[in-house]
């Protein structure tokens, strides 16, 4: 039995044997402005973050020859790693932050949002969260105990800032973003 | 030279650079007016940074109940956890994990822990390829050398040193813009990605009640770095616990904003074992390595032990003057900047690193951005007392502050010493004792008196017309 374990919690029991001083209690205001119009408001902040919003599917899916797809309302067969595009469904949609919850068993799996050149993601209205806060909260009360093995945020399409800070799209994840709105 | 003097000559080389200064100057102002916008958009940005502090020191003040919870809640989830009390054991940890798996390749997520470790090198030796995958860490790995920033990695570089740097590895055009390297370095990477047996990822955070990790990026290396490889090992120092899955709805938008100034990253992840019965892909396995590494040594210093709440966003860096002037690769430690000058000496060890302490203005703006409400500057004072106590500082040093304190518990002493020191520098003898301060700087004409002999022959404040002023602006009254 390696004795690193012991060791460590050994010397952490130890440390803390000697109490440290408290910080002053924080106030019970509020961090953030509340959100409002739910739909508005992702729909402004995911329109900034250079995601795309479409009204006419089938037209949208006329563009893409392999798609690889998690849901019932788009036919797609092709493998995950050849696929042009990536359908899945999604857990929410953060008014605030205009993101998207996903995980393994809404997006189908850990590579078909972040692998295919773009992402689309078929939402309803009813799955508008104010923020990341009620959307954690969502994940507790549908998975507590029975936990994807992985779960996600999405903040618009992959980018990245690394060369002079200068924002290009599609590092590594989708070039493109793109929801749609199911009735 | 010692690391102190080969910091000192490298400080010196790079505070003289204004090509460097230009590249700094605008990277960190587009940081500036990111974070800014960024802060807008809280309520109350001060109430948050309490908020977290507060988690954070209930969690580090606890550490030993979160780390067996977070264990415990890893196991049930299917993953296995180990413990690394040093550098070296961590390293041995993932050889023998690679070993173990047959790994060839490794696809890293970025992750300051794994330098802090000197995992490259020791994935190298053992003939296993490590691959970084973030574009930053990517260029840093083709071009030799440590990351600039804990957040920026390449913060140092400029479009066209980035440019020539492709154009002499993969033929892209000299003049390539931003998008087309980006694009070279995806192509690149896609195929590390679609073949490596093994992601190593960090953690931002370690969450004790569902033993997830959070990992927070903007490309969506991570992600891939999770999703495709066979295995995937986590490594990450003890004090990146939080309590609650729920805690995160306030540190990611806080590290977030400290960070880039972004509201979220692209993608915020969490990870919570190997692929599940019933999930179409992720790995099989799941390891997390606990690091200690000094940290222990940090807890059991309760003066000090809030360090431990850093949640290594690179805001400290960024405000930093003396970071902005010497760059991160003059420090020549994994973590730069205010937290590194602060960390280093502890975890590393006071004789070779106590420099960096020293090294600061004490301006307290690192103080003043941390989100976590570290006590940054008085920390780089505490790392300078010990060092003063466990006498690593110069002997000249030591004799030259004697003597000025003799000096300043006698008047009649500090009078002789301003006549002596008006008359050095009328000599021209200040050229050459202050040396390293005039070497770039004019030495001030000395006053022809001291501001006491001056005040001596200012009239007596009694004596002088106090009658009433028609105004109040501090010029000598109006007489029509």
């Amino acid at each position: 039995m390696n004795p690193a374990r012991e060791n460590i919690l050994g010397r952490v029991r130890a440390a803390l044997r000697v109490e440290g001083k408290a910080p002053t209690a924080p106030s019970s205001a509020a961090v953030f402005p509340p959100v409002t119009d739910l739909e508005t408001r992702f729909r402004e902040e995911f329109i900034a973050l250079k995601g795309e919003i479409i009204t006419d599917l089938p037209a949208f899916l006329d563009g893409f020859a392999k798609i690889a797809s998690a849901v019932p309302e788009v036919t797609g067969s092709a493998d995950v790693r050849q696929a042009d595009l990536g359908v899945t469904g999604c857990d929410c949609l953060l008014a605030r932050t205009g993101s998207i919850a996903v995980c393994t068993r809404s997006a189908g799996g850990r590579a078909l949002s972040v692998l295919p050149p773009v992402h689309l993601v078929i939402a309803c209205r009813s799955q508008l969260v104010p923020d990341l806060t009620a959307a954690l909260a969502f994940w507790h009360q549908r998975y507590d105990r029975r936990w994807p093995s992985n779960l996600s945020v999405i903040t618009g399409p992959s980018r990245t800032g690394d060369i002079e800070k200068i924002l290009v799209m599609g590092a590594h994840g989708p070039k493109r973003l793109v929801v749609y709105f199911a009735s | 030279m010692n690391t102190a003097q080969q910091f000192s000559h490298a400080a010196a080389a790079k505070a003289a650079d204004l090509r460097h200064r230009a590249i700094i100057q605008k990277n960190i102002s587009s940081y500036d007016s990111g974070v800014a916008r960024g802060k807008d958009k809280f309520a109350d940005w001060q109430n948050a940074r309490s908020r977290v502090a507060a988690i954070k020191w209930d969690t580090i003040n606890h550490l030993d109940r979160y780390l067996e919870e977070f264990e415990r809640n890893v196991l049930a989830n299917g993953g296995h956890v180990h413990w690394a009390e040093d550098a070296e054991q961590a390293r041995q940890i993932v050889l023998t994990l690679a070993r173990q798996h047959g790994v060839r390749k490794v696809v890293k997520a970025k992750s300051m822990t794994t330098e802090e470790i000197h995992l490259n090198p020791a994935l190298e030796a053992a003939g296993i390829q490590p691959v970084e995958t973030d574009l930053g860490e990517y260029i840093c790995q083709l071009r030799g050398e440590p990351p600039y920033h804990i957040v920026t990695p390449v913060m140092h570089l400029s479009k066209a040193d980035i440019g020539k740097l492709f154009h002499e590895r993969f033929g892209t055009p000299p003049d390539a813009p931003a998008e087309e390297l980006t694009m070279v370095a995806r192509r690149q990477l896609r195929q590390d990605f679609l073949t490596a047996d093994m992601g190593i990822t960090g953690a931002n955070f370690l969450i004790a009640d569902t033993g997830m990790i959070a990992l927070t990026t903007n490309e969506g290396n991570g992600r891939l770095s999770v999703s495709l490889p066979r295995i995937h090992v986590v490594i990450a120092g003890i004090e990146k616990l939080i309590p609650r899955l729920s805690d995160l709805g306030l540190f990611w938008p806080v590290l977030c904003t400290s960070g880039t100034g972004q509201a979220l990253t692209s993608y915020s992840t969490l990870v919570g074992g190997p692929r599940r019965d019933g999930e179409p892909d992720g790995p099989a396995e799941f390891h997390v390595i606990l690091l200690d590494n000094g940290r222990t040594k940090l807890l059991a210093n309760p003066e000090m032990r809030d360090v431990l709440h850093c949640i290594r966003c690179g805001a400290c860096l960024n405000t930093c003057p003396v970071y902005k002037t010497i760059g991160g690769h003059t420090y020549a430690t994994t973590y730069q900047g205010p937290i590194g000058s602060v960390l280093t000496p502890r975890l590393r060890g006071a004789e070779e690193w106590s420099h960096l302490s020293f090294a600061s203005s004490l301006c307290g703006s690192c103080t003043d951005v941390c989100p976590v409400r570290i006590d940054l500057h008085h920390h780089l004072l505490h790392n300078r007392r010990d060092a003063i106590a466990g006498k690593l500082d110069h002997p000249l040093q030591r004799l030259a502050f004697k003597l000025w304190l003799w000096v300043l518990q006698s008047p009649a002493r500090y009078v002789c010493a301003g006549k002596l020191a008006r008359l050095g520098m009328r000599l021209g003898l200040g050229n050459s004792f202050a040396k390293p301060w005039t070497a770039t700087r004019d030495l001030p004409e000395p006053p022809r008196q001291s501001f006491r002999d001056w005040w001596r022959h200012q009239p007596s404040p009694m004596s002088t017309d106090s009658g009433p002023k028609t105004q109040d602006s501090g010029l000598p009254p109006h007489h029509p």
